[in-house]
């Protein structure tokens, strides 16, 4: 009997969770979920459509990844060259811009190489290539990392000395604690600084320039492709995000009172 | 409080999912656990093998095992169930299933002989011999499924990968962990770590109760 309300339970639980699909599932970076804007939309969009959001986050090049499995109906990253691949190849629709923030340079307080006085982040970031300190790299393909390289490559620099150059493989956040830990310098974006809670001995020495520029990008996934996903829904939020209420939602989204994304 | 609310709901998945994977694996390791070691077939030796070497696979390694399976471009994909708890649960039982029926098999696979030459004498059937055995046994099904449990709470990756970490549907307690250490949130990640420690240290005394006893 006791085996009969477990299989009854077990029945009515699959049922539930997988059969009434009235969510839609995001693959999202982890600045946009980790900083608690994803969260906020999520619950603001199911208040006004009952719709609800399952936001999955990882970085963007895994979003990405999974997106082209399938496994989501909704794009919403920061690497626009790979989001603009991902239509061309014909897993997405269309790119929506939603909001941007700015790339940020981070390091030691202390600021002993001076990269506050630079003029612009290439010669900062070459200045710290030629110095005895430590450059932390996320190394997971992520768009901040995408960024980095992008940087690097700008800067004209193509090898890097291991014991300087360390790669972390893990989120923007676990790659600040280790920064802070080690007193070494790296990349993030604004929003995920704003919302770390363990910056210690890191500040900001560098921001500002068209280089640093941030933009997120929202891209249905194409239901030709997947004829699963949930396109009517998705572009629904998509909508609602650029045009309606979602924008107000993203405006309003501080962390101790600074702004962490900008719409348009 | 939301922290509070983070811990009540992070709470609540690990343990449901945990005991769902469980009593599933349990009940699969008992038909079959029984099976292999009541008979003998050409392949047992191996399977036994491979099923005890599985004792020590890496979460992960079950985690994206499951993920390949169940991904919309998976063999399995039709079902949709990627991102739910019970993409955890089945995780989560290719975790603990080897482990449940390692110990049954060979817990049985010692006393069956035992019982067997000794009901034989007084005319009991095959049936009666399993069915006696089956009835005697309670204390390694209470051992194994407090090892299997002990399992599910405490892994981490597994669950986390086919399950996506969402946020109050399915991140649990050792994903919470990890995702708010990250993010430089240690006091809550330590509050979740002494409940988690609290629930294994006292799966280990009541184990260790059993076994005395």
């Amino acid at each position: 009997m006791k085996l009969k309300n477990l299989f009854l339970s077990l029945f009515l639980f699959f049922s539930i969770s997988v059969y009434s699909k009235d969510f839609i599932i995001i693959q999202s970076t982890t600045s946009i979920a980790n900083t608690g804007l994803l969260d906020l939309l999520a619950s603001e969009f199911k208040n006004k459509t009952g719709i609800s959001i399952r936001p999955i986050a990882v970085g963007t090049g895994n979003a990405i990844a999974n997106a082209k499995r399938g496994d989501g109906d909704l794009l919403f990253v920061h690497s626009k060259k790979d989001e603009l691949e991902f239509i061309d190849e014909g897993y997405g629709v269309q790119r929506y811009e939603v909001m941007y923030n700015k790339f940020i340079l981070v390091g030691p307080k202390s600021d002993s190489l001076k990269i506050s006085q630079e003029e612009d982040i290439l010669s900062a970031l070459k200045k710290i290539y030629n110095s005895e300190y430590k450059f932390i790299s996320r190394d997971d393909n992520s768009g901040t990392h995408k960024k980095e390289q992008e940087l690097w490559s700008l800067a004209n620099i193509k090898t890097f000395d291991s014991d300087k150059y360390i790669k972390t493989g893990t989120s923007m956040a676990s790659t600040l604690n280790i920064a802070s830990e080690i007193d070494a310098y790296t990349i993030s974006d604004k929003g995920t600084w704003l919302s770390f809670k363990n910056k210690n001995n890191l500040k900001i020495l560098f921001e500002g320039g068209d280089e640093l520029h941030n933009p997120y990008g929202i891209i249905a996934v194409n239901p030709e492709k997947f004829p699963h996903v949930e396109y009517n829904k998705s572009q629904k939020f998509i909508e609602w995000l650029i045009a309606g209420e979602g924008k107000d939602v993203i405006n309003r989204f501080t962390y101790n009172g600074e702004k962490l994304f900008h719409t348009k | 409080m939301l922290t509070f609310e983070k811990i009540q709901s992070a709470v609540f998945i690990t343990i449901y999912v945990s005991i769902f994977s469980t009593l599933i694996a349990f009940f699969l390791s008992m038909i079959f656990g029984y099976l292999i070691a009541i008979y003998q077939f050409q392949l047992k030796k191996p399977i036994v093998i491979f099923l005890s070497s599985l004792t020590s696979i890496p979460p992960v390694c079950a985690g994206l095992l499951v993920y390949i399976l169940i991904s919309r471009s998976g063999p399995l994909g039709w079902m949709e169930i990627l991102y739910s708890p019970i993409a955890m649960i089945i995780a989560q039982i290719v975790i603990i299933f080897p482990i449940m029926i390692t110990l049954i098999i060979k817990n049985i696979e010692e006393d069956y002989p035992i019982y067997r030459d000794e009901l034989i004498s007084y005319g009991a059937s095959k049936k009666d011999i399993i069915f006696i055995l089956f009835s005697n046994k309670t204390n390694i099904y209470i051992t194994v499924l407090l090892l299997g449990f002990g399992r599910a709470i405490s892994e981490y990756g597994a669950a986390a990968i086919v399950g996506g970490s969402i946020d109050h549907f399915t991140r649990n307690m050792t994903a919470t962990i990890a995702l708010e250490t990250s993010k430089g949130n240690v006091s809550l990640g330590i509050i979740l770590g002494v409940i988690l420690i609290s629930l294994t240290l006292l799966i280990s005394i009541s184990l260790n109760f059993l076994n005395k006893k």
